[in-house]
């Protein structure tokens, strides 16, 4: 292969990791403060992306024209309303249910994406069609060899490595953040030490789905098209992201993003069958490397209960 | 005991339940200012419990928790701490994967001053001097006696006035459990009230004012040390 396809191979895989690695990243904080799955987390991905379509369309009916305009107020408005969903979630749906079984809120969460993708495809105006994304960011490139690097791409990654950075440090030099590992090693303790617990609770599903709604953004502008089940499939690749990383851990979330990513990508590109079969190829390779480390590549929790 | 006193923490005639079994019944007890005041008990008498139904952990289903006229009863266990109590809890609980520094800042975290912060950070690392050496390192690599040291520092970082301390000698070696009691003496020289809940009788009686026996968790006794030794009931509630 010649280095110009290889390179846009490798961009395409780098900004697919982004979006799944910031999927699992939110799976990964909500397991860890709350050893819960939720799995409506993909559809609240698809929910941000089509707020902030709406809200583009609002915009335009309003007359406003400027593109960084109309970014920044799909950007806020997206994730400002999925914080605000993630964490009304969180309070009817998951905290209600500690007493029951894990199982409950699993299943109550599955429910509730469905709601949710539903909603989407009944009430959004011709929702059950796929819906173009504006192309918003500026579109030149540069060609290196066959190699053509976009600028909307790389602003775009960059953003999403900010985003991450950014959790970063407020995982670990803010107080909040240090609030939010005291919860995830140990409720109780955290609790004993001051931490109201319930308002970490939101702040973590309201994060968690603030990033969902910037990945969702992300994957309207990197395609220029959304529908309403792309949560669906983005839910589904995060999960086993996070789990192949080690649930509840954010490292392992960020690198099983990436490494289904790289799978994908393999799959679609070096292997002798047709590109069709990249998912059937990268989830096989999770489910080989699940049975390997049951516990995941970087195991946070799981082993800690043994 | 004068429950008039209106410093001091008041439990009065709780009932504590997990599912439907009461593990506490009827328990009514008083914590002086300014005193230690110990619970002793076998294993399983409840004296966890009665901690948790402080703390709200596990809240009673009836009865009255009192502390300074705030009635704690019900409250979320953030509200209780804010109440100026903090909790050395049983077996230490360090936070493992924070370094000391970490576990003794989720003492003071309640405290919004940094600068005040960072002044009882010097008072802990005074008191003691291993934990200023290994401030960075994870707690979970630290020894028991260390990790000991950790809880206790975090519980100080609280400024407490209020201090419950759930079996400090649980696991240790005896030389550290005599240190720990010594620690105790000198947190209530600094006009901390104190509730020690304990197995171990004779340390424990030592250094306190006032003393309640639980067993099967009813209050069976109570008194000053001196007369609480030689009473039955201390000696059934834990051979009987």
């Amino acid at each position: 292969m010649d280095f110009g396809l290889f390179a846009q191979h490798t961009m395409n895989g780098l900004m697919l990791g982004m979006m799944y690695a910031l999927v699992a990243v939110g799976f990964t904080l909500f397991f860890g403060v709350l050893d819960v799955i939720k799995f409506s987390h993909g559809d609240v991905l698809t929910v941000g992306a089509f707020t902030a379509l709406a809200t583009f369309v609002g915009l335009k009916s309003m007359g406003v024209a400027s593109t960084t305009v109309e970014l920044l107020a799909m950007l806020i408005a997206a994730i400002g309303a999925m914080a605000v969903l993630g964490a009304v979630i969180a309070k009817a749906f998951v905290l209600p249910l500690r007493a029951a079984p894990a199982l409950n809120t699993l299943l109550i969460t599955l429910m509730l994406g469905t709601v949710l993708r539903e909603a989407v495809r009944l009430f959004y105006p011709d929702g059950a069609n796929p819906k173009p994304f504006p192309r918003l960011l500026p579109a030149e490139s540069v060609s290196i060899g066959n190699f053509n690097l976009r600028l909307d791409n790389t602003i775009m990654l960059a953003a999403g490595v900010l985003v991450i950075v950014g959790l970063q440090l407020m995982l670990n030099r803010t107080k909040l953040g240090l609030a939010i590992r005291a919860v995830a090693q140990d409720e109780e303790t955290a609790k004993t030490m001051g931490v109201n617990f319930s308002a970490i609770v939101l702040i973590t599903f309201a994060i968690g789905s603030a990033l969902a709604a910037f990945a969702g953004l992300m994957n309207g502008l990197y395609y220029n098209e959304i529908n309403f089940g792309i949560g669906l499939y983005l839910g589904v690749v995060g999960f086993s992201a996070a789990i192949i990383g080690g649930l509840g851990s954010i490292y392992g979330a960020i690198l099983g993003g990436f490494m289904f990513a790289a799978l994908q990508t393999i799959g679609a590109v070096a292997l002798p069958f047709a590109s069709a079969y990249k998912d059937v190829f990268a989830f096989a390779v999770v489910i080989v490397l699940m049975a390997w480390r049951p516990t995941g590549l970087i195991p946070e929790k799981l082993s800690e209960r043994v | 005991m004068n429950t008039n006193e209106p410093n001091a923490l008041v439990v009065e005639k709780i009932s504590t339940a997990y599912d439907k079994a009461n593990v506490l019944e009827n328990v009514s007890l008083t914590a002086a200012p300014g005193k230690i005041t110990c619970l002793l008990g076998s294993n399983g008498s409840g004296k966890t419990t009665l901690i948790r139904s402080i703390l709200g952990l596990t809240p009673p289903n009836k009865g009255v928790i009192r502390f300074r006229g705030l009635d704690l009863r019900g409250l979320p266990t953030h509200r209780v701490i804010a109440a100026g109590i903090a909790c050395i809890p049983e077996g230490r609980r360090v936070f493992a994967k924070f370094s000391v520094e970490e576990n003794l800042r989720m003492g003071a975290y309640q405290e919004t001053s940094d600068a005040e912060v960072r002044e009882r950070l010097v008072r802990v690392y005074t008191a003691f001097p291993r934990l200023s050496e290994r401030r960075t390192q994870l707690a979970g690599t630290l020894s028991g006696g260390e990790q000991a040291m950790v809880s206790i520092g975090r519980g100080l970082m609280r400024a407490p006035k209020l201090l419950l301390v759930d079996e400090p000698s649980l696991g240790l070696a005896p030389i550290l459990v005599q240190e720990n009691f010594n620690i105790i003496r000198r947190i209530r020289e600094q006009g901390i009230t104190i509730f020690l809940v304990e197995q171990n009788v004779h340390q424990t009686l030592a250094i306190s004012d006032y003393g309640y026996v639980l067993s099967k968790g009813r209050v069976v006794a109570e008194g000053k040390p001196a007369d609480l030794s030689k009473t039955k009931e201390v000696h059934e509630a834990y051979f009987g």
